[in-house]
């Protein structure tokens, strides 16, 4: 791999006190389409602000092509941004809205007007150039948004949730539609969402983060199958993540039992989480040679039953296309690839145990429920 | 819903109707009659020979609007651009003055800008040569700043505050500096209340009588004053009164709609007057 287009080192960022990044590193290669994927607040937006220089760092160094830029003013950069609020001018129309950047850069009217067409082809909104862009729709103002940065060439393109306000079905075609032109322009894209499907689906490499840190770097793959901490596991997909033991190398120890599995260099008898994904588990008859429990839950997916098993009194998730009924017993077959062992970390025991699976959703429903009917209150 | 609507502005199209359409038709009427109530274009006509009146109120209603906005826009800019708390200190800051009544305001100015007011008082204190300022145009023009620049600060600090800060920083992403940020983006956004503050300064200032009678003396005579001696003062003549109130209105109708050309249709920030 070349030099990185843009690197940050060891950026640190702070508001009224309260740190949302911490010695924040990162390197993205030119051509690249990184993700940064985390939960809300955890400082994806201040990461592309910094990038696009509305934020100035506390600490480190912000790079573009090697060149340090950290001082450098948003408009001397050569980075464009998709607002998460798109951020259209609104005193202008979709036209001299695409057109913005490149009259500033003194392009002659014949090819801002060439650009403009392109770029309302590309997004499929042609005929829409004299339209306000105040009456367009969400998804249409998200578009106009798209065109407007592409329309200036930029060496990388910063994202931040443009496809947050759309509908599930435009926002697939966009994603789509997205990925093929920054696979025919070839400029680098650093996207920002909480969506793990997209991150995953669209990604080179996915960035995972948390409370202002990165957890992971990958790519889509790696994240998903060997995540290194309980966070990463949780957040990527559905997991069950249990207490265990690594005693040797290939030779882990969890719900009372040894397995076989595949990962090593851990020593001997450290103690480690272990994650199971729920479609890797395979259903079978109740057996003295495997982990055994009563299901407690059924619920239809559609391509799958997600069924909870209670298993000594953990409850594991498994996806299987195989129906059972609440109350059956039922055996827990696991090969050693279905077994991913990972150091213990910060968020250990936080997550992967799914005995309050339902409760908690009907907590969530209720407590919003009741969040709603306050506000109705208080008007 | 529509017919409670209408129910609803019920009181407020008889209001005005007695309080503003009967009173526009008469002035219609006296406009167009003589003292025995015979239809006659003579008050219309006679109009013209205070011609000179006309431009020197325009003019100055004009310059007092133009030195309002040049130095009422930065102001409500810097007012817009600080915390909520200050905002509200300075926004009443802004319309403390008119709290005070009008004629004493003006008043004061007077006191201060005489030939042995407090001003000339205090700048031969110091030993410098006194300055005639009272009963002059620059007088007049200072007195309508003063009274209604308030006028075109806040309509502009409304605006203002509603331009969303993410559009300045999308505007910035795109590679404008701040002059061009402001260009392109603040100042054509203000554009509705700019119109809303140069209507709100140049229609009371145009047609003002106290100011230029208590700063301008006999010299600087403006429409108002004329206006208000044919019905109040020595030339008792309500008719003309009338024929000159309507010249006045039609003119400045005129202006406003040269004013809205500038706004092209898209109401964006939301101006106080439409
Ligand atoms: N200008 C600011 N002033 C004060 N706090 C801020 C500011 N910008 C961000 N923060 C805080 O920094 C943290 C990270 O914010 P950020 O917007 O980067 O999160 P995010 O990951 O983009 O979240 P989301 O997915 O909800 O957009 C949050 O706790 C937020 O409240
Ligand atoms: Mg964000």
């Amino acid at each position: 791999m070349g030099d990185p287009i843009i690197s940050l080192k060891d950026i640190a960022v702070s508001f009224d006190g309260e740190q949302v990044l911490k010695s924040f590193n990162l390197e993205i290669q030119d051509g690249e389409f990184v993700t940064l994927l985390g939960p809300s607040g955890c400082g994806k937006t201040t990461v592309l602000r910094t990038i696009g220089g509305f934020v100035t760092p506390d600490g480190g160094e912000v790079f573009f092509n090697g060149k340090r830029i950290t001082s450098l003013p948003p408009h001397k950069r050569e980075v464009n941004t998709i607002f998460q609020k798109y951020a259209l001018f609104p005193h202008l129309n979709v036209y001299d809205n695409i057109a913005f950047g490149m009259r500033l850069k003194g392009k002659s009217e014949k090819e801002v007007k060439k650009t403009v067409h392109e770029m309302l082809a590309m997004v499929n909104l042609t005929g829409f150039s004299h339209r306000g862009v105040v009456q367009l729709s969400g998804g249409q103002q998200q578009r106009v948004a798209i065109a407007r940065a592409l329309a200036n060439d930029p060496k990388v393109l910063l994202l931040d949730e443009p496809l947050g306000a759309l509908d599930l079905k435009l926002r697939k075609d966009m994603q789509v539609e997205l990925k093929k032109i920054q696979q025919q322009t070839g400029i680098t894209f650093l996207f920002v969402t909480h969506d793990q499907e997209e991150a995953l689906s669209m990604s080179d490499t996915v960035v995972v983060m948390d409370k202002g840190e990165i957890q992971q770097i990958g790519t889509p793959t790696d994240i998903y199958n060997e995540p290194q901490n309980a966070f990463v596991a949780d957040f990527i997909g559905e997991s069950n993540i249990l207490d265990g033991m690594m005693l040797e190398d290939y030779w882990v120890k969890f719900a009372g039992r040894k397995f076989r599995c595949l990962d090593s260099g851990f020593g001997r008898n450290v103690p480690v989480d272990v994650v199971i994904r729920p479609e890797d588990i395979d259903v079978t008859e109740p057996d003295s040679t495997l982990i055994t429990g009563e299901v407690t839950g059924v619920t239809f997916k559609g391509v799958h039953y997600e069924i909870i098993v209670d298993v000594n009194g953990f409850k594991w998730m498994i996806q299987s296309t195989d129906c059972r009924e609440v109350g059956d017993r039922i055996g827990l077959s696991l090969g050693p690839d279905d077994i991913h062992v990972m150091a213990k970390s910060e968020y250990s025991g936080t997550f992967g145990d799914y005995s309050t699976f339902s409760d908690e959703m009907e907590e969530d429903i209720n407590a919003s429920e009741e969040a709603e009917q306050e506000e109705e209150h208080e008007i | 819903m529509k017919s409670n609507s209408k129910a609803l502005s019920a009181p407020y199209t008889v209001w005005m109707v007695i309080f503003i359409v009967v009173p526009m038709l008469l002035v219609g009427y006296f406009a167009f009659t003589d003292k025995s109530g015979q239809f006659t274009l003579e008050n219309l006509l006679s109009v013209g020979q205070y011609s000179n009146v006309f431009l020197r109120s325009i003019w100055l209603g004009a310059l007092a609007t133009v030195l309002s906005l040049l130095l009422g826009y930065p102001l409500a800019y810097i007012i817009a651009r600080m915390s909520e708390k200050q905002q509200s200190v300075m926004v009443m800051l802004t319309m403390l003055p008119m709290w005070m009544n009008f004629l004493l305001r003006t008043y004061a100015w007077m006191s201060l800008l005489e030939d042995n007011g407090l001003i000339n008082s205090a700048l031969s204190a110091l030993g410098l040569p006194k300055a005639h300022m009272i009963n002059t145009a620059g007088a007049v023009v200072l007195g309508m700043v003063y009274n209604y620049i308030p006028y075109m600060i806040l309509p502009l600090y409304s605006v203002l505050t509603k331009i969303d800060p993410s559009v300045i920083e999308a505007a910035q992403d795109l590679g404008a500096n701040d002059r061009k940020v402001f260009l392109r983006v603040v100042l054509p956004m203000s554009m509705p209340g700019m119109i809303s503050g140069v209507t709100m300064v140049f229609v009371p200032a145009v047609s003002t009588f106290i100011i230029s009678k208590m700063l301008g003396g006999g010299g600087n005579l403006l429409i108002g004053d004329l206006i208000d001696m044919q019905f109040l003062g020595s030339a008792y003549n309500p008719n003309l009164g009338s024929a000159i109130s309507l010249v006045l209105m039609v003119i400045i109708l005129i202006c406003m709609g040269i004013m809205n050309q500038f706004d092209d249709g898209e109401n964006v920030g939301g101006g106080v007057l439409p």
